[in-house]
């Protein structure tokens, strides 16, 4: 399987940290320290996140397309992107409350000692996590190959093989190859590699018939981004191990801290803590804060270091949410079928137009299934069946020099040779199911987005009154159907 | 400059432009009886917390304090809903083909996932409370759970008329079982037992199992209401669930009360974490497939009978590369390559495959045509 590092890399990292979890646990039994017990928890969240990306990984190597899932599981890595980015903002709205609760009512740290011990046991796990998902392959640049074979891009970017594999029957696609994708704004600081220039991401895919995809470099220039689905899947898992890593630092920080400034109240001396009130402790015998004590009672030690674990945490929980977003939003627009970032649809709408031929584009659909493969979809009018081939043939090319490579292209011919109403779109839905289309309809209420202005040739739905027309029935018992022509408006 | 277009909105003054955007989102959720309803029972849910955490902080009880917390929590999974409602409105443009619609299928799955990370939450609590019982502060559980409880109602009953899913084309796909569960109203917290500085909390949560296959009338609906049945039915049984667990919370508290069982605390909290666990699992189900591509369930037996018939038809060789999939609830849109003879009508063969295909419900086809070399 071309697979392998990265599910090598997973693997490790699940055993480690399912491991770590197991100790902290114990420990926490043993040392009955309930802060133990609530931070494995965080460990085990990070395992989920590690099986998660896992399940996305194996998944979405069954490129095969199934019945049911014509496509294949290639989304699958999308979709383990986006679950450890949700995962991971809803964990910090968890920190987040738990340090308001702790700003509130802060608490002394008990057997620091051990505390230390372990968060410093958990950042080595961390660590250890963070070098493996860095990616090993450094930040070359991505060239492309007829062969196909695969380096590693900075950032875990995994390294498979490509076998390229012919496609079957048909004939006038060739190999799917595939174009970068743009990786979003918002530069997150060192961390995630935005600036990286892809290396190729080869997968093994079958996709009824689709050649397997490389990655090439585009002509226009190197500092083309890559954000294939893998790379957001690691990305993901590489973010929920930073923010652990984090957390250990925090933790073993506040618990260095905590020993070497905090003056606890020695057992058996009468002493009060002025900085919690309201609540016994087993070794600190104190009352209510009262300022007006004799001399000789000691005062535990200066307050703002019970504050001061809260407040990193805080801190890193904004480090987290300015690094979580971008891929949050990432892995969202590519599920909510938008256009990817380098494609601008009006210019392309443009080119389109202004082939030969091509008498008018409409409903043309270009979206992203996962990482670098684009796909499209139109319909376009031309004069008649016969030049058609020719046509097909120029638009398929057209859009293998975009870099789209999985097109499905629907012709429409003119009827009357008027060119004039070269715009209709000829196959549209009857009356009454125009409203249910998804571009262009009706838009309800006043949720008008200012947008840019659309080509107005994408979203033509037009609702024509429609034509009876007799079908001479050709060995095909269909019902008499309505054939919607162009009507001349 | 003169402006060369109606649409002068670049150049007016950018604030003018965001208060006339937030008035225009307004106006869409007021447009609609179920977000009008929604954003009602928002803002109430939004003000009972308000008043729980003033009431946390005058009376400096930490247990309501976190409480309110959990309930802005709460609210979010609203607001969410209420977001993808408005966002799957908007017209689509350069970026995106297809408009907005899938917000709401994502919006369904992201509550999913809340939900599911809220369960954990809670079942790691309970374990924690299990293994160190804490004590817990009756007197402030039951009235701040029976006032949760009466807003919850009043938001079912308000809800209720408004939300009506669809179950379309006759098979009983429109329900969705998601539960997003915050902790409304869910009452006090326990202080004590501050030996290491544990905090318990008793995050008593709503979970429902509410199988609501809500039956509307699917005619003269616009398409817009076509796609939210996802997100309605998943709000509406998220106050269910909410209502539930309010419920839940009396009736332990009550146990506790009564017969000084303090072990019912955490064990209802895992119980409930489980089912809420178990309840999201069909919602994920549902759009996870959406989301990636899949087949559209309802399809499954029709598709290949329709693949025959076009198969069937005169000039056809070969159909090849189907993909059909869900853009939002009840919407498919599908691709296929007929291989066709040099000879054959190509007009003819497109429009009785789209017939073929309409009748069954997908109605964005884009059928690519390729005559064969003879």
């Amino acid at each position: 399987m071309a697979c392998e590092p990265n599910r090598v890399r997973l693997l490790c990292m699940l055993s480690l940290t399912f491991g770590f979890f197991v100790v902290e646990v114990v420990v926490s039994r043993i040392t009955a320290s309930l802060a133990m017990l609530s931070d494995s928890f965080h460990m085990l969240s990070d395992v989920i996140a590690l099986v998660v990306a896992l399940v996305a990984v194996r998944f979405s190597e069954k490129t095969q397309a199934t019945n049911k899932n014509t496509f294949g599981w290639i989304r699958a890595e999308v979709m383990g992107a986006l679950v450890n980015a949700v995962f991971l903002t809803a964990l910090c709205f968890t920190i987040v409350l738990e340090a308001i609760e702790r700003f509130t009512e802060p608490h002394v740290i008990e057997s620091p000692h051990v505390v230390i011990g372990v968060g410093a046991a958990g950042l080595l796990v961390n660590l250890l996590g963070l070098c493996l998902f860095h990616g090993h392959a450094g930040g070359g640049h991505g060239h492309s190959h007829g062969g196909g074979h695969s380096h590693g891009n900075k950032k875990n970017k995994r390294a498979k093989l490509c076998k390229s594999d012919r496609p079957s029957g048909n004939g006038a696609s060739g190999e799917e190859t595939n174009n970068l994708v743009g990786s979003p704004n918002g530069a997150a600081p060192g961390r995630t590699t935005r600036t990286d220039i892809s290396g190729k991401d080869c997968t093994d895919l079958q996709l009824n018939g689709r050649a397997p995809y490389e990655e090439m470099e585009s002509g226009h220039g190197h500092s083309h981004e890559d954000s294939s689905a893998s790379q957001l899947n690691m990305r993901g898992v590489f973010l929920h191990v930073l923010g652990d890593a984090l957390g250990s630092v925090i933790v073993v920080v506040n618990a260095l801290i905590f020993t070497f400034v905090w003056q606890p109240c020695e057992p058996g001396l009468p002493c009060v803590n002025p900085c919690t009130e309201g609540h016994c402790s087993d070794h600190q015998n104190h009352t209510l804060v009262n300022e007006s004590l004799p001399a000789s009672v000691s005062r535990a030690g200066p307050c703002w270091v019970l504050y001061l674990d809260p407040t990193l945490c805080v801190i890193m929980v904004c480090i987290l949410l300015y690094t979580t977003y971008p891929l949050l939003k990432e892995s969202a627009l590519i599920l909510l079928q938008t256009v990817p970032k380098q494609i601008d649809m009006h210019q392309l709408n443009e080119r389109l137009r202004g082939l030969d031929g091509v008498l008018a584009v409409h409903e043309l659909h270009i979206w992203q299934l996962a990482g670098s493969r684009i796909i499209a979809t139109a319909h376009i009018k031309c004069h008649d069946p016969a030049s058609y081939m020719d046509v097909a043939k120029r638009i398929k090319d057209f859009f293998h020099d975009e870099g789209i490579h999985a097109t499905t292209i629907q012709p429409e011919f003119v009827i009357v040779n008027s060119e004039s109403r070269a715009s209709l779109c000829e196959l549209s839905c009857r009356t009454q199911c125009a409203p249910k289309l998804c571009c262009g309809s009706a838009d309800a209420g006043g949720g008008k987005k200012p947008s840019l202005s659309g080509p107005p040739a994408c979203l033509e739905v037009i609702s024509e009154a429609p034509e009876s027309i007799q079908v001479v029935p050709r060995a095909e018992q269909e019902v008499i159907v309505t054939r919607e022509v162009e009507s001349s408006l | 400059m003169l402006p060369l277009s109606v649409k002068d909105d670049e150049y007016k003054p950018a604030k003018f432009n965001f208060v006339h955007k937030l008035s225009g989102w307004f106006r869409s959720i007021l447009a609609d009886k179920t977000s009008r309803n929604l954003f009602f029972f928002l803002c109430l849910n939004l003000s009972f917390a308000f008043v729980e955490l003033l009431y946390g902080i005058w009376s400096n009880s930490l247990g309501l304090i976190s409480d309110s917390f959990h309930m802005f929590f709460d609210c979010t999974a609203l607001l969410a809903g209420l977001a993808a409602s408005v966002i799957s409105r908007w017209r689509s443009n350069d970026s995106f083909s297809y408009g907005y619609v899938r917000a709401e299928v994502l919006a369904g799955f992201v509550n999913g996932l809340f939900l599911i990370f809220t369960a954990f939450f809670i079942f790691s609590e309970g374990v924690e409370r299990a293994l160190e019982p804490p004590d817990v502060h009756h007197e402030r559980l039951l009235p701040v759970s029976i006032a949760g409880l009466l807003v919850n109602l009043v938001g079912i009953f308000v809800f209720q008329h408004g939300g009506h899913g669809h179950s379309h084309g006759g098979e009983g796909h429109g329900h969705s079982h998601s539960l997003f569960n915050g902790s409304a109203g869910h009452g006090g917290h326990s202080h004590g037992g501050h030996s290491h500085g544990g905090h318990g909390h008793s995050h008593e949560s709503k979970h429902s199992h509410g199988h609501s296959h809500e039956h509307g009338h699917s005619h003269g609906h616009s398409y817009e209401e076509h796609c939210h049945v996802f997100l309605w039915t998943g709000v509406f049984l998220h106050i269910v669930a909410d209502t539930l667990g309010s419920i839940g919370v009396i009736i332990s508290a009550i146990l506790m009360q009564k017969y000084n069982l303090m072990i019912a605390d955490p064990i209802c909290s895992m119980l409930i974490a489980i089912l809420i666990g178990i309840s999201v699992v069909p919602l994920l189900r549902q759009s996870i497939g959406i989301l990636m591509q899949r087949t559209p369930p309802s399809l499954d037996h029709t598709l290949p009978e329709c693949y025959q018939r076009v198969q069937q038809l005169q000039g056809v060789y070969n159909l090849q590369e189907p993909h059909f999939w869900t853009l939002c609830t009840d919407v498919y849109i599908g691709t296929l390559k007929l291989l066709v003879a040099p000879d054959a009508d190509a007009r003819w063969i497109l429009s009785q495959t789209h017939n073929i295909f309409t009748q069954v419900g997908v109605r964005q086809l884009y059928v690519q045509i390729e005559v064969a070399a003879m």
